[in-house]
């Protein structure tokens, strides 16, 4: 009996010692034919992500934002995102797709937005020749945090340069040609981009067509795009880029843009609006270097042509202090909807100041762990000299597993970029697993 | 008698003279691949505590100097792309949506293989022979750069004098400090004439315990047109796989 037993009882230690033994016979075996590309692909990211905010109850945008709401010293938020991407061939040519889906719940509200962020048709009949028509992503530029000749695309968070970004419906073309000596590559992008009442509405001014067009030359080694926007749902604008190695470790880039005729509201600290119109010349300069002990450094200049001087926010600050200062003490909101509409335009884009300075290193295998990326960042207006501190934790050592968290830290006196946000720290951790 | 003996030395010596380093460099390459071909490589990262993580890349050459690579595995990195021409290298990922450059230097996957190691064009492209020296069962080949920005200074190249190809390489700093040795191992037939290295090992002074192997499969002679080897084509290149 205990010899029959035995077996019963090592039957779990065969099983475990069975998949190990078929590894160790695997070891450093690899056979191609399991990865031939399919006529039809999908895959994706799930992610959660979970934000602390701590909010700056002094702040011109959290007065504005709350100014009818119980006040609140934080917040909580979970958000869920789902995204799907795939791809179907038949011939010469590929449909594809990227879905994006979130769930988002606080202790305000919760919302759920589905999207479709890319859904296009493509056909190739030869290497240097493809056409497109469908919701699509163009990212033109050089810069990391900012690019201002992406004239086809929806604004980049600078907060999250790679993030995924809904596209634009276009139809667009690549011809490519590689015609020898210096001049190593030359290639021409076309971009017809029609705004309506049911598409691309938040691009500007419908009943437009919107011609747009990029030429890339690789020239001595040095990239080198000019842009160019047709006048229609938005101003003319043209520009160019470029980006270069110096050495194996250390690449320069560089962009200029001009908008002609750009108008801008412009408030004075009485609510008193005019449009000002002009060209606006934004460019940006940046570097990137690597160390011998894997650290990386981004370091970028920016000018935003198309921003507002320490002196023009300052009013728009002083602005919204008169407008809350009325509403509390009279009850009335004529001037605080003038403060709030400018608020919810260009005073309150991500990076509505002038002129900015951008910082980032990066050290991977942070302290000798493989895979694990720690990164510092930092964002300053350099006409108030207020700025923004991000350290970053990255771990990706888990197969198809990110894991990440950043802590935002805003630091600027009364009536400045980084001083009037609405949140003044912010923590944020996400899991997402590919498949 | 003094002379007698030198001239016999010289004569002795005259083989070692004949060796000629940069065409054995030259068959090296050829010998290790085509000049233009497409191919599948898995990259595996082995850590100190056994924990491993894959990649799987197909890859494409064209001349001397123009390579790129396409991740197919994990899902993490599926769609990302690298291009090479001469030393200009690029990384293209889908999320980012453009194309930016990276340096030889840096890994796109973390790994021990950095770049250079993954979008390796010709030697003989990137390296002069210095010195060739005959040995009993190899050649050993000493590289250095053409140009300061080539990812390694200098190369010692340990090659089998029957098959003419690398058995292993020491890939040096200019400070002289060593930074891997790549070995070359289980030489199989891929056909079409191709037979080389299966598997490269690496590992390094500088993280020591860890272990990186590349494999081939599906290595053969393949045409493209130039236009595939440029940024416009990265984000399109899976297109080109049959």
């Amino acid at each position: 009996m205990k010899l029959a037993g035995r077996p019963r009882r090592l039957w779990p230690l065969v099983l475990l010692a069975f998949p190990a033994g078929v590894q160790a016979a695997e070891e450093f075996s690899f056979d191609a034919s399991a990865f031939e590309r399919k006529a039809f692909e999908i895959g994706g990211h799930v992610q959660l992500k979970q934000e602390n905010l701590a909010f700056d109850r002094g702040a011109a945008f959290y007065r504005l934002n709350n100014f009818d709401q119980p006040q609140r010293d934080g917040l909580d938020r979970t958000t869920g995102t789902l995204q799907l991407a795939g791809k179907l061939r038949q011939g010469i040519g590929t449909f594809d797709f990227r879905t994006n889906s979130d769930f988002q719940r606080d202790q305000l509200a919760r919302d759920r937005s589905n999207g479709v962020f890319e859904a296009a048709y493509a056909i190739r009949p030869d290497p240097g020749l493809s056409m497109e028509a469908g919701k699509r992503v163009l990212r033109w530029g050089k810069g990391y945090a900012w690019n201002p000749i992406g004239f086809v695309e929806r604004p980049k968070d600078p907060n999250d340069p790679e993030l995924a970004r809904e596209g634009l419906a276009m139809a667009d073309g690549d011809l490519i040609f590689n015609p020898g000596g210096n001049l190593q590559t030359v290639a021409f992008t076309p971009v017809l981009l029609p705004v309506g009442k049911d598409v691309n509405g938040d691009f500007g001014a419908s009943g437009h067509w919107n011609p747009a067009a990029k030429l890339y030359l690789l020239y001595r080694d040095t990239d080198i795009d000019f842009a160019w926007q047709g006048k229609g749902s938005r101003p003319a604008r043209f520009g160019v880029d470029f980006s270069r190695n110096l050495a194996s470790n250390f690449e320069i880039h560089g962009e200029w843009a001009r908008v002609r005729q750009f108008t801008r509201p412009v408030t004075d600290g009485a609510g008193s609006v005019t449009i000002e119109a002009g060209n606006a010349d934004s460019y940006l300069l940046g570097l990137r270097y690597l160390t011998a002990s894997d650290t990386t450094y981004i370091a970028e200049v920016y000018h935003n042509g198309t921003g507002y001087s320490e002196e023009e926010a300052r009013r728009f600050y002083e602005l919204a202090d008169t407008a809350l200062t009325q509403f509390e003490q009279t009850g009335s909101t004529v001037l605080l909807q003038r403060a709030l509409s400018l608020s919810q335009g260009s005073y309150g884009r991500p990076n509505a100041g002038r002129d900015y300075l951008y910082f980032r290193a990066q050290q991977k295998d942070a302290l000798g762990i493989v895979y694990f990326q720690a990164a510092l960042t930092a964002m300053m207006n350099r006409q108030d000299r207020s700025y923004q501190l991000t350290p970053e934790l990255l771990y990706t050592g888990v197969r198809n597993l990110d894991l990440r968290l950043r802590l935002f830290l805003l630091h600027g006196g009364s009536s400045t970029d980084f001083g009037e946000k609405a949140s003044s720290r912010k923590l944020e951790l996400y899991a997402r697993y590919y498949f | 008698m003094k002379k007698l003996l030198g001239l016999m030395l010289c004569l002795v010596a005259l083989p070692a003279l004949a060796i000629d380093g940069q065409q054995i460099l030259a068959k090296v390459d050829r010998n290790l691949e085509p000049e233009s071909y497409e191919a599948y490589r898995k990259l595996i990262d082995i850590q100190p505590d056994g924990a491993r993580k894959e990649y799987v890349l197909y890859t494409m050459k064209k001349g001397r100097d123009k390579v790129v690579a396409l991740f197919l595995s994990p899902a993490s990195d599926k769609g990302r792309a690298t291009l090479r021409l001469a030393e200009n290298m690029w990384l293209y990922m889908p999320d980012v949506g453009r194309p930016i450059r990276v340096t030889s230097l840096q890994s796109v996957t973390g790994s021990i293989f950095n770049n250079a190691d993954i979008l390796r064009i010709d030697y003989t492209a990137e390296y002069d022979v210095e010195t060739a020296e005959e040995q009993k069962d190899a050649l050993v080949l000493s590289l250095k750069a053409k140009t300061g920005e080539v990812a390694y200074d200098r190369l010692k190249m340990r090659v089998d004098r029957q098959l003419l190809l690398p058995v292993t390489i020491e890939a040096y700093a200019a400070s002289g400090l060593l930074i891997k040795t790549l070995r070359f191992k289980d030489i199989k037939d891929f056909g079409g004439g191709i037979r080389r290295p299966a598997t490269i090992e690496t590992d390094s002074p500088l993280q020591k315990g860890y272990k990186s192997v590349m494999l081939w499969s599906g290595l053969k002679k393949a045409g493209f047109s130039d236009e595939v080897f440029t940024l416009n084509y990265l984000p399109r290149i899976q297109e080109l796989r049959k």
